[in-house]
């Protein structure tokens, strides 16, 4: 299975999918004006990843500054599409933020509360 | 020719304004313009919740105004020129957005709705509603329809709104976020 990078932009983050290492990472901002048709290509590669060729262990990496309210919904469906994955596959999800940065933080925990059987950890960030 | 110090003194009563726009909305020129309050922010050293905040409700609002205006729901590609929206400072040092549009009748009635609901709502339920429209919304709205202005109003103190009737069941929708 191909890797699929996307370049960061202003408002979308800097995606990351390798299908060898098995990490899915994204880094930066998240407000297109198109959310959903802007992540589909993720969304169908990650179907497809634990259709396929998933690893033993899958390591996800949030790292999501600020986003839109139709990333949010976006970054739901992220989360369950991975419920509905993990029983068949070991994830290890870190939702990373900066310590100064108490609404992303917020929103993890968020995230956390609305999928309690994903193990879904906070990481502050590394300076 | 224009009278610049009325504009002068509107800025002078309702203290600093960061950045204001009135016209069409693009998406490109809502990044250009959270950029340039990205860099506003620094320079002001403004923490960064207070920061995220006024970006989120910017990119809430501005989104909301261009999607609105590109909609052909009222049977016709209606161009809102009458969008305006506003980031500023208030004498006590907070910050406040503040923006205007028109709408059609089915749209203000919605939101007037929901708004009204906000404002009988405390941050812990605000904070519930959000997250039970996110759940239910699965697939269903492609614009992230219905949470925005339970996004906004989690991240500022009070929220202020007024539908003023135009004509032809339109309406001036005017709002504001105090942060």
């Amino acid at each position: 299975m191909e890797n699929l990078t996307l370049d960061e932009t202003k408002y979308t983050p800097l995606i990351e999918l390798d299908a060898a290492k098995g990490v899915i990472a994204l880094t930066g901002k998240s407000y297109p004006e198109n959310t959903f048709e802007f992540y589909k290509p993720m969304m169908e590669w990650m179907a497809e990843y634990f259709r396929t060729v998933a690893k033993d262990v899958t390591v996800i990496n949030l790292e999501i500054i600020y986003f839109n309210s139709s990333s949010s919904k976006l970054f739901f469906d992220f989360f369950d599409l991975l419920d509905e994955v993990k029983d068949d596959h070991k994830l290890d999800i870190n939702w990373i933020y900066d310590e100064e940065n108490e609404n992303a933080e917020e929103a993890g925990e968020d995230f956390i509360e609305d999928f309690e059987d994903l193990p879904i950890k906070l990481i502050v960030k590394e300076e | 020719m224009m009278d610049v110090s009325k504009l002068q003194a509107i800025l002078e009563n309702d203290g600093i304004v960061f950045l204001s726009y009135g016209g069409f909305l693009t998406q490109s020129l809502i990044v250009g313009m959270t950029e340039a309050l990205e860099k506003e922010t620094e320079t002001a050293a403004i923490n960064m919740k207070t920061a995220n905040n006024i970006y989120t409700i910017f990119i809430e609002l501005s989104q909301n105004m261009m999607t609105y205006s590109l909609s052909p729901e009222e049977g016709e590609q209606r161009s809102d020129a009458n969008g305006l929206i506003l980031v500023g400072k208030q004498q006590d040092d907070s910050y406040y957005l503040l923006s205007q549009n028109v709408m059609g009748l089915e749209g203000k009635e919605k939101l007037e709705k929901k708004l009204q609901g906000i404002l009988e709502t405390d941050l812990a339920g605000i904070k519930k509603l959000y997250r039970e429209a996110r759940r239910s919304g699965k697939d269903t709205h492609s614009k992230g329809g219905g949470i925005g202005f339970y996004e906004i109003a989690k991240r500022c103190q009070s929220i202020e709104f007024d539908f003023k009737p135009l004509n032809n069941d339109k309406f001036t929708f005017k709002f504001k976020a105090n942060i």
